[in-house]
């Protein structure tokens, strides 16, 4: 399979969606089986962009995006998504090139924040993102980092 | 990387949490990380960049310094 037309495929389903194509999507899109696509998910080898759940080989994130629901909830019309953190959040905007609202949290206090989300204008809400591991370590562990 | 309101609710969070604190980024300065970092994957032109390329990516806005080296 052409790696190149997987990626543009997960990434296609995922800004109309709001979600990765299941194994089971990747498998009648390609016209092959449900085994072959979890090893051309697996064998894609494009860094730490998209991993799998390694019990199901389910997308289990594609970077920015997540699979699963997180406090990052970026929303355009009837479209929405899920970020994989604050930094992929503002990555979603850039990807979907939207102007976009996002509905999020105090990591701290749990007050609900909503910000604008404009890929061409710098947002002007006062809040601040906390890096809490420094970039030699961001790779250790995705899903802490 | 997590949001929040301000300083003093990063300071309160990692205090309660027994965190050291890392980097404190304002938003507008994540917003240009951002929109430096992330190219649309639906590109067919689309590559993951290399070592050096994602740290001049970061330091392109402006956080450098020990904290923002990426592992050699």
């Amino acid at each position: 399979m052409d790696p190149v037309a997987l990626r543009i495929f997960v990434y296609d389903e995922i800004v109309a969606r709001g979600r990765p194509p299941a194994l089971s999507d990747i498998a009648a899109r390609f016209e092959i089986t449900v085994p072959n696509a979890r090893r051309a998910l697996a064998e894609l080898k494009i860094g730490k962009t998209i991993l799998v759940d390694p019990q199901s080989g389910e997308i289990w994130m594609a970077g920015p995006f997540s699979a699963v629901e997180t406090p990052y909830h970026v929303v355009s019309g009837s479209r929405t998504w899920w970020a994989n953190c604050a930094w992929d959040m503002l990555g979603v905007v850039m990807i979907v090139n939207e102007r976009t609202t996002i509905h999020t949290q105090c990591t701290d206090c749990a007050a609900p924040m909503t910000l604008t989300g404009d890929p061409s204008v710098r947002p002007n809400e006062k809040a601040v993102v906390h890096f809490l591991v420094p970039a030699r370590r961001w790779y250790e562990d995705i899903g802490f980092t | 990387m997590s949001i929040f309101r301000s300083e003093e609710h990063v300071l309160n969070w990692t205090r309660a949490n027994g965190h050291a604190v890392g980097a404190i980024v304002d938003l507008p300065q994540v917003w240009q990380l951002a929109k430096l970092w992330y190219a649309d994957p639906r590109a067919t032109t689309w590559r993951p960049r290399t070592r050096d390329e994602s740290q001049a990516v970061i330091a392109s806005a402006g956080l450098t310094g020990a904290f923002w080296e990426l592992p050699k």
